[in-house]
């Protein structure tokens, strides 16, 4: 009769020294009960909408702070030429943004960030729109909605105002 | 020799096929429970990609919405776990009797 060494019982009959030190049951460790389930399935629920609610009371938090953004001069704003671009940050060093002055000499400002995947977009003067070179995607230099490619959504607006010959930024502000 | 026959042990024979079902129908209802546990927590999870992906969209008018939704769908959680739990019955002479857990 062949001894078959691999076989479960002989293993824990041959380490039961080491069983009385360190005992534990393989068989229970790796069974779950349906209450346990139940009650994770709970915790899960609970984590789910805290991280809803996280989520929504922090972009609450943030459409609130934005509303009241301080004005900021656009340095060199005044001296673009029209059919050209400038960057510039706005409201924060991080936040970059893009003042576009298209060929009627009017001011339009976006941030930067395509909303594709938040590859800056740039002024293509032989197009006259922003462009994404990340996937191809395009906007309207005079409104920033999307006029081709995947970009779900108009690029972020930002609100310019002309004082005293000199131009601000006001506010910032996405589109649907 | 004699076989277990009368009342006595149709009694028995009864009572063991009422556990029998009885325990088949609880399997049943754990099983329920399991599966609209399930069902609710992918909702959920449908809900909390919806809201971040509002949140990031700058459509802040759905976000409250979407929150009530997942509340909702937490209280039925909790709804299922704290009371919506399967009862045994038990058959006595005046009928069926419902068994503390």
């Amino acid at each position: 009769m062949t001894k078959n060494l691999s076989d479960e019982s002989d293993v824990r009959a041959a380490t039961e020294p080491f069983q009385a030190e360190f005992p534990y049951e393989r068989d229970e460790e790796a069974q779950v009960t349906r209450r346990e389930f139940c009650n994770f399935l709970g915790l899960t629920s609970a984590a789910l909408f805290a991280g809803a609610a996280g989520f929504a009371g922090k972009a609450a938090l943030d459409a609130r702070e934005s509303e009241s953004l301080a004005a900021a001069h656009i340095e060199g704003a005044e001296t673009l030429a029209p059919n050209s671009s400038l960057n510039f940050s706005y409201p924060t060093e991080r936040d970059s943004a893009i003042i576009v002055r298209t060929a009627d000499g009017a001011y339009h400002a976006y941030g930067q960030k395509c909303t594709h995947l938040s590859c800056p977009v740039y002024y293509s003067r032989d197009h006259q729109r922003l462009e994404c070179p990340c996937h191809e995607g395009a906007f309207d230099a005079a409104t920033g909605n999307v006029l081709y490619g995947p970009p779900p959504r108009a690029l972020d607006t930002i609100e310019v105002e002309t004082r005293d010959g000199q131009v601000w930024a006001t506010g910032r502000s996405a589109k649907g | 020799m004699t076989g277990k026959s009368g009342p006595l042990a149709e009694a028995q024979k009864v009572e063991t096929e009422m556990k029998t079902r009885s325990k088949a129908g609880q399997t049943a209802v754990w099983q329920a429970r399991l599966i609209m546990l399930v069902m609710i927590n992918i909702a959920q999870l449908w809900v909390l990609a919806a809201t971040v992906d509002a949140a990031l969209a700058g459509h802040y008018s759905v976000l409250l919405p979407l929150v009530i939704a997942s509340g909702v769908c937490f209280v039925i959680t909790l709804s299922i776990i704290k009371w919506w739990r399967p009862t045994s019955r038990r058959k006595t002479s005046t009928g069926y009797v419902r068994e503390d857990q």
